[in-house]
């Protein structure tokens, strides 16, 4: 159970990657690192102006998607074209400059954030939940499936595929990649930085705690297939159960070992994701 | 063939001056940041091997470096001496270099970078949650060198021989970058970067070149790493099998100049200098200022410093009348053709 509500917000930050790497083909290795900030964003507002994680989840995410957006606009749109291999080491930079520049500004301590729900148990029959990551399953459930819709729904959605189809052919549509692009950065960015938000109750906080996080948004995109929100979704829910079944068989400290060893294991034997089609 | 004498003296002079550094400084702090430049000169070019000439981002380098590490603390342990462990770490670290190059050098792109660094994490939650591997407490490095003295006189510090084993080190990984700048599998390897699928249709085996290159860049990285862990005394996950140092290499490398010769010397010059600098005026936040001269470097000099200045002449050449330029027949061709 406790899997299933982890991995909700596992599939929150792989779906913000799914945007970012599997439809735009941008390989954003500052995904964690985005994460770590949307955490700041709302230690920042709690701590300053006791505003409840539940609550200020919504301004650290606008702050994410505004400052998503000027990243792209900045350093991503000038190397777009540009091979993988830049885009790597481009977003390396930014990653190593969000962490060091927060290090910078909030010093390398812990800090832990308490809040009385973290410590509500809520009983359910046999099963006893904690209030706090329920509340966080559930906004999490409510964004996936926004994000889902806006992508399937709306005439954005919609030229965002088509970008995803034929990057080609899309612009001489009338799509305009460059901002359709950038939104979906800044999309990407904004599922991190709320995801980091969400999860600010549950962890300590210091600069590099995205660091795995990065990977693990990679293993949830590869887990769900490239190229799809809802495989992304799906991913994150698997990774979540994995971690935990690892934790109680194994022990916590397997638990990324696991991850990497089933994102190997995916890459090797069934590159197109679990539940990928395969591609020609 | 006519030996080239030039050529050697050229490369021959600049290693015996730096083997001469000890003659002179007797500092062991700068002594100490002399021998972690040289290092790092030396592991940027085994790197180069696979991220620069055959243009393979590889992100998982520490995994080698690691078992470098780890493997000499463990044979010497064991009771080896000290300089067959090392040699034994380094095979160890290349059969693993070739398990992992059967799996990875299938994929592509980001998803080869992703998984090296997928490899090498393993290893290094593997080191952290392993009693044989001290675990997250790590394990103690036998002392490679003590102190000796040479001609009665001087003294010849633990470090200052450290600095000169890390110049032997960097001279012979020059020689294999060489060597594969001019060779048939150097051309192979460049040719796999340029275009992967046209270098296979040509009958390259793209596998096996790339393999190769990994093999010999993943035993030089060992070495580097059994220095590394014997130079600090200690070595815990978090820094012999961190990714740190596997995107280091690789940043020293694209820095000056991924896939050229200097480009690997000059990088980590320039940012293990920088970073020493910074160090002693931030403390921690040295990161910053390497992920500063990242985004610079790719935006504006995305060959690197040796590619760049590089551009800059062949630029001041264009300008000159032509029949001052000594032209190779292809590029004069190139320039028909276009």
């Amino acid at each position: 159970m406790d899997g299933l509500l982890t991995g909700a917000l596992y599939a929150l930050i792989g779906m913000g990657l799914a945007l970012i790497f599997g439809v735009m083909r941008i390989v954003n290795f500052a995904h964690g690192a985005f994460l770590m900030l949307g955490m700041y964003a709302s230690w920042v507002l709690f701590d300053r102006y006791q505003i409840n994680p539940y609550i200020a989840f919504i301004p650290a995410g606008i702050f994410l998607f505004a400052f998503g957006y000027l990243v792209y606009q900045s350093l991503i749109r000038p190397i777009r074209s540009r091979s993988d291999f830049m885009q790597i080491l481009m977003t390396t930079g930014i990653s190593l400059i969000l962490v060091d520049s927060v290090q910078l500004k909030f010093g390398a301590d812990y800090h832990q954030t308490n809040i009385e729900l973290v410590n509500t148990p809520l009983r359910f029959g046999a099963f006893t939940l904690n209030a706090a990551s329920l509340l966080s399953f559930a906004i999490a459930g409510v964004l996936i499936i926004g994000l889902q819709q806006f992508v399937v729904r709306t005439r954005t959605g919609q030229a965002l595929r088509a970008i995803a189809q034929n990057p080609a052919v899309a612009p001489l549509m009338g799509i305009n990649v460059t901002r359709i692009q950038g939104l979906s950065f800044a999309l990407g960015i904004m599922m991190a930085g709320i995801a980091g938000a969400l999860l600010l109750p549950a962890l300590y906080l210091f600069p590099s705690v995205g660091e795995d996080y990065t990977l693990k948004a990679f293993v949830v995109v590869v887990l769900g297939g490239m190229g799809s929100i809802e495989g992304a979704a799906i991913g994150g829910l698997v990774l979540g159960v994995t971690e935990s079944v690892t934790s109680l068989y194994l022990g916590n400290e397997w638990a990324l070992a696991v991850d990497f060893v089933l994102f190997l294991l995916v890459l090797s034997l069934k590159p197109s994701g679990i539940f990928g089609r395969q591609r020609a | 063939m006519k030996l080239p004498v030039r050529k050697f003296l050229t490369f021959l002079i600049p290693v015996i001056a730096c083997a001469l550094v000890p003659v002179f400084v007797h500092n062991d702090y700068l002594m100490q940041v002399f021998f972690r430049i040289i290092l790092f000169a030396a592991l940027g070019l085994a790197w180069n091997l696979v991220g620069g000439y055959a243009g393979q981002l590889s992100l998982g380098h520490v995994a080698f470096f690691g078992v470098g590490a780890y493997g000499l603390a463990m044979f010497t342990a064991r009771g080896v001496p000290v300089w067959i462990s090392i040699f034994l770490a380094a095979a160890a670290a290349t059969g693993f270099a070739a398990v992992i190059g059967l799996i990875v050098f299938r994929l592509r792109g980001p998803y080869f970078t992703l998984s090296t660094i997928a490899f090498a994490e393993v290893l290094r939650l593997g080191a952290a949650n392993l009693t044989a591997t001290g675990g997250a407490i790590g394990l103690s490095t036998p002392a490679l060198f003590r102190p000796r003295t040479f001609f009665e006189t001087h003294l010849l510090s633990t470090v200052q021989q450290f600095y000169l084993a890390a110049v032997t080190l960097a001279a012979v990984c020059f020689v294999i970058n060489y060597a594969t700048s001019k060779s048939r599998p150097g051309y192979y390897l460049m040719a796999i970067r340029e275009d992967e699928e046209t270098a296979a249709a040509v009958g390259i085996s793209t596998a096996g070149y790339k393999l190769r290159a990994l093999l010999i860049s993943a035993f030089l990285t060992a070495l580097g790493g059994a220095l590394y862990g014997s130079a600090f005394q200690y070595i815990v996950p978090d820094s012999a099998l961190s990714i740190e140092i596997s995107v280091q290499m690789a940043i020293i490398t694209m820095l000056g100049g991924a896939g050229t010769l200097l480009g690997p010397v000059i990088g980590a010059i320039l940012l293990l200098g920088a970073s020493e600098v910074f160090k002693n005026r931030f403390q921690e936040s040295h990161l910053l200022i390497y992920g500063i001269l990242i985004v610079v470097v790719v935006l504006f000099l995305p060959e690197g410093i040796v590619g760049g200045l590089r551009h800059l002449f062949r630029r001041g050449m264009k300008s000159k009348p032509p029949s001052s330029v000594a032209q190779s027949p292809a590029v004069a061709e190139a320039k028909g053709g276009n």
